[in-house]
């Protein structure tokens, strides 16, 4: 029974010992994306890992399947729960462990993209013939520093939907939809008025990540702008912003809106529409897909309008990259250009009922048998995808700035001009310090 | 180390050696080695899996260390996070929520363990109807509790509305939201506690509570001399995983308010500070901070709950 | 008399029916609704079952990996917090206190802030993206209520049961197996039920330290499966998880409960 003394004390050196050695190896430096001017695709019967969002899973996976039966490359896919991604992919980083292949969130992809987690993919980008009809909102967000490091994945933008049959029964014209912010009130009312439970619009008001995706194109489409150019200053103190949350504020305040849009977080922003209890919200595209279209649902879409007209999105989405420590850069390419060809976006993105990434494949055969997609497809060329890198600790924190702004200005009592005035500086403040 | 921890069983007769004096007798030498070698695979997994990434921890502390990228040496800056206005609200609202739920998950669990110790037929349907939600995972626990509470068309609410009590606005506010998550916490870890004075319970010699009924002692009596004192090691147990469960507890804000409304707690100011300002330097001081004043809390617990000599 | 035991039954009946409501509302809902049934969305219908059974790699590989999982942690958990609550409770060495402390000390570090480095050090040992790594870890997690528990079952046999053991002739570890053993049953199911659980329902730790999708456990495809966009959930996929999880646990539990019923009757406060 000797041999199995444990001496607390040496133990405890050994193990400070071990790690005071091994830190060595822990304390990484900045993962060196290589900039490779290697632009060769390979197909050689490679595993290839990849990871991709949850809520991007069914797309992603589609797209893998396809590839794999007809290529002799393997893609394997892992999918991460949502808002775990980025714990995942910080503690990968560190470790060296990324997959070959991820898809990120448009709104993370700057982040990562400033931080090396991507290889830099601009010479390979150039060689695509079609590489000006790519999203170019998805583009922009996957640049850093002239470089690019990724390539539009999926696009899921805001859009509005609207119930046609509640708009039958208000005695609204189904096939017009509103086309202005004041239309959409005026409509909004007619539909509350059927009561029975019906309400007449619904936002998410303590969801920070909803109430932007739709909300910001509706100041866009009234020619105003939410953040500088670098994502390092906010401008949404403007007159524009202020109309758009005075007109959410009266309607929370006139019930046209459920009560329980005030707490709202996400979990159950679309459910109400989706049962078909809503005459109008805006939301993502990818909505159409998930809901069923019942004798009280039938779904019409339209682009986001501005106070007075004009159309806007906010371009959501991935971008696809390759992690920077892959040693498969050629064969993840092979899977990354197939998945922008013609036969993968016409005949497996476009036939899945999915917005196509190329604009000049816009107009397929699928969108063309049903014009809600080729609604979308539009708009995926002019619709915005913001860029900042600290966008997350600004916009997605429940805690955050714009949190606190977005619910002051739509359930406070005071003005929402000077809610986003006495906010602008926090929002600034956040998005330029840190990261 | 002061001993803190009841170190002997506390019963007359037993055979114990001094604590700290090196064993005379052959028997106390093997003891020590029986020692060493039936704690030596649980030490090994603490030493590993614990204080191995606790060191790294410490070292994380000290470091400007952000999620993505390089990190180098920074003293005590991130430190700093002990003054940020953000962690003394979470401080102060933990505080408030720990002391909340401990009190009603005890008088809970401890109702419920009385009710459901019984030989009555029936009484094994009861225990298991208390035990069922410790199957839920929390957070799974969470967001169904988030459907219950939040929308309007919830069976919750509606059946409220029927009855006129109108949907209630039971997360909107720091008090609702804290009374709220609160009965959502009893409801999943009551039945937990509940088997916990269970087991401590059964190992009562029935014999004890003969002897206080032939002394005629009433059931209240019983209770303070016989049940309680020889049921302290339990509620240590159950003092010590309530209480640092309720300081650290993340979940159950996360999912339902976010911490909104002033209802963030310390784990969620840790989150924030590793996930979304990407800064796991401050999230490490913010931990071994809290680690501390966990250390000192259920140290004062086990000493003031420890057995008392015969 | 009998007012009395009305009431007691009245009290337990209305709680125990309090305690399944939600669970009801869960099962009835998984089965009832706009995402289970097919059609216009009304009345009963097994889609959100059947969503789940076909998920990603597919619900058996699921169940597979979580249960190796749970039975790494409970193997480990009980034999380490059997063996280490009795040397803390009845055996003296230097350390113990020490030992003791460092495990509860366990309980007390954020959960968040010990992943990373536990995924870095798990890289060192070679354990990353294994199921057995996994499973020491989450039972590293049960090592306090292990050996809390185990320590308090040890202490509460009386001294004379091992000493006699010892007179007639048995090694510690004989003692130990033949005789103690069998006092701390109960500790011993309690620690073995707490460690299942808490290992079938872990979410966090399996979603970092493994990287294969084929790896991943039940709760992390569940959570996978109900997510949608800007935290969007579907709630019919999230109760078909709760309750088709749920299932191994109570049977767990009702297997086990003969060990508790026997004590409890005779320890039970007479009312």
């Amino acid at each position: 029974m000797g041999q199995h003394r444990i001496r607390r004390g040496r133990l405890l050196l050994v193990a400070l010992a071990g790690t005071a050695v091994l830190l060595a190896g822990a304390c990484q430096s900045a993962g060196e994306s290589s900039a490779s001017g290697d632009t060769t695709a390979t197909d050689d019967g490679s595993t290839i890992t990849m990871w991709t969002r949850s809520p991007t899973a069914t797309f992603s996976q589609t797209l893998i399947d396809a590839y794999n039966k007809s290529h002799k490359n393997t893609v394997k896919l892992t999918v991460i729960p949502a808002d775990t991604y980025q714990q995942k992919v910080g503690a990968a980083s560190g470790a060296k462990k990324l997959p070959d292949v991820l898809a990120t969130d448009v709104v993370f992809a700057p982040n990562f993209a400033s931080k090396g987690v991507y290889q830099d993919i601009s010479a390979r980008v150039n060689t695509l013939p079609f590489k000006d009809t790519l999203a170019p909102a998805h583009v922009k967000v996957a640049t850093y520093q002239g470089k690019t490091y990724g390539v539009p994945h999926d696009i899921d933008l805001s859009a509005v939907f609207y119930n046609k049959v509640l708009f039958g029964k208000a005695g609204l014209d189904p096939e017009k939809p509103p086309a202005t912010l004041d239309e959409i009130y005026a409509a909004a009312k007619k539909i509350d008025a059927l009561g029975g439970g019906t309400d007449g619009y619904f936002f998410g008001g303590s969801c920070p990540g909803c109430m932007l995706f739709t909300t910001w194109p509706m100041i866009w489409a009234s020619d105003a702008t939410v953040l500088n150019e670098e994502g390092t200053e906010s401008t949404i103190d403007n007159e524009a912003a202020a109309k758009v949350y005075e007109l959410y504020k009266k309607m929370y305040r006139e019930g046209l809106v459920p009560k329980s849009v005030k707490n709202e977080a996400g979990p159950t922003w679309t459910q109400a529409f989706s049962e078909g209890k809503i005459g109008i919200q805006p939301m993502g595209a990818t909505a159409l897909q998930l809901f069923k279209e019942t004798p009280k649902l039938q779904i019409g879409v339209a682009p986001i309008p501005g106070l007075t007209g004009g159309r806007n999105s906010f371009v959501g989405g991935d971008v696809l990259s390759i992690g920077a420590n892959s040693t498969k850069a050629a064969q993840a390419w092979d899977f990354i250009s197939w998945t922008l060809s013609e036969d993968a976006q016409v005949e497996v993105v476009a036939k899945n009922k999915n917005i196509t990434v190329r604009s000049d494949l816009a107009d397929n055969t699928y969108a063309k048998q049903d014009p809600r997609l080729a609604t979308f497809n539009a708009l995926a060329g002019e619709g915005q995808t913001p860029i900042s890198v600290n966008f997350g600790k600004t916009f997605n924190d429940p805690n955050g700035p714009w949190t606190s702004t977005v619910t002051e200005a739509v359930f406070g009592s005071a003005s929402s001009a000077s809610v986003l005035a006495k906010h602008n500086t926090s929002i600034t403040e956040s998005l330029a310090t840190g990261g | 180390m002061v001993s803190v921890l009841p170190i002997r069983p506390a019963r007359p007769g037993g055979s114990t050696t001094h604590p700290g004096r090196t064993p005379v007798s052959g028997l106390g030498r093997r003891r020590q080695r029986l020692g060493w070698a039936y704690s030596a695979p649980m030490a090994a997994i603490v030493a590993v899996f614990f204080l191995l990434p606790l060191a790294l921890m410490l070292w994380m502390s000290v470091n400007h260390w952000p999620l993505l990228g390089a990190s180098y040496p920074n003293g005590v800056e991130n430190y700093g996070a002990l003054t940020d206005p953000f962690f003394l609200r979470a401080l102060w609202f933990t505080i408030k929520y720990t002391v909340v739920t401990t009190i009603v998950l005890s008088l809970a669990a401890f109702g419920m363990a009385l009710l459901a110790q019984s030989a009555r037929p029936g009484t094994g349907l009861f225990r298991t109807a208390y035990f069922l939600p410790t199957a839920v995972g929390l957070g799974s626990a969470s967001l169904l509790f988030y459907g219950l509470f939040n929308t309007e068309s919830s069976p919750l609410n509606t059946v409220l509305d029927r009855v006129g009590l109108g949907p209630v606005d039971w997360l909107g506010t720091n008090g609702s939201a804290l009374s709220s998550t609160v009965g959502m916490i009893t409801w999943r870890f009551a039945g937990f506690y509940m088997l916990i004075l269970l087991t401590g319970l059964h190992s009562i010699d029935p014999s004890l509570y003969e002897a206080a009924r032939t002394d005629g002692a009433s059931r209240w009596q019983t209770m303070r001399h016989v049940t309680l004192p020889l049921l302290r090691p339990t509620l240590a147990l159950m003092m010590v995983l309530s209480v640092t469960g309720s300081l650290l507890a993340f979940d159950q804000f996360y999912i339902l308010t976010g911490g909104r409304h002033d209802t963030a707690t310390l784990a969620i100011d840790i989150y924030r500070e590793a996930f979304l300002s990407q800064d796991l330097g401050r999230a490490a001081a913010v931990s071994v901070a809290l680690l501390v004043v966990l250390i000192l809390i259920n140290g004062a617990q086990l000493r003031l709950l420890r057995r008392k000599e015969d | 008399m009998r007012a009395r035991q009305a009431g007691h039954y009245g009290t337990s009946a209305a709680l125990a029916v309090l305690f399944l409501l939600p669970m009801v509302w869960t099962l009835y809902s998984s089965v009832h609704g706009s995402r289970a049934a097919a059609g216009d969305g009304a009345g009963w219908g097994l889609a959100n079952y059947q969503r789940l059974a076909g998920y990603g790699d597919g619900l058996g590989s699921y169940v597979l990996n979580t249960t190796v999982v749970a039975l790494v942690t409970v193997a480990v958990t009980v034999v380490s917090t059997t063996l280490g609550g009795y040397a803390v409770a009845r055996l003296t060495f230097r350390g113990k206190n020490l030992l003791f402390l460092a495990t509860l000390a366990i309980l007390m570090v954020p959960y968040t802030t010990i992943l990373i480095p536990l995924y870095i050090v798990l890289g060192w040992l070679g354990l990353q993206n294994s199921l057995i790594g996994l499973g020491l870890v989450l039972a590293m997690f049960q090592l306090p209520f292990g050996l809390f528990m185990m320590r308090n079952s040890f202490e509460a046999l009386p001294v004379e049961l091992e000493e006699a053991a010892l007179i007639d002739g048995c090694t510690p570890g004989g003692a130990l197996r033949r005789v103690l053993l069998r006092g701390v049953a109960p500790g011993m199911v309690t620690v073995g039920l707490f460690s299942f659980l808490a290992s079938w329902n872990e979410f966090v730790a399996p979603l970092i330290f493994l990287t294969d999708g084929s790896k991943f456990t039940l709760p992390v495809a569940l959570f996978n499966l109900q997510s949608g966009n800007l935290g969007a959930v579907d709630f019919g996929a999230l109760q078909a998880g709760v309750v088709t999880a749920a299932v191994p646990c109570v049977a767990v539990f009702l297997l086990l409960q003969r060990y508790y019923v026997s004590g409890f009757s005779a320890g039970a406060l007479k009312g």
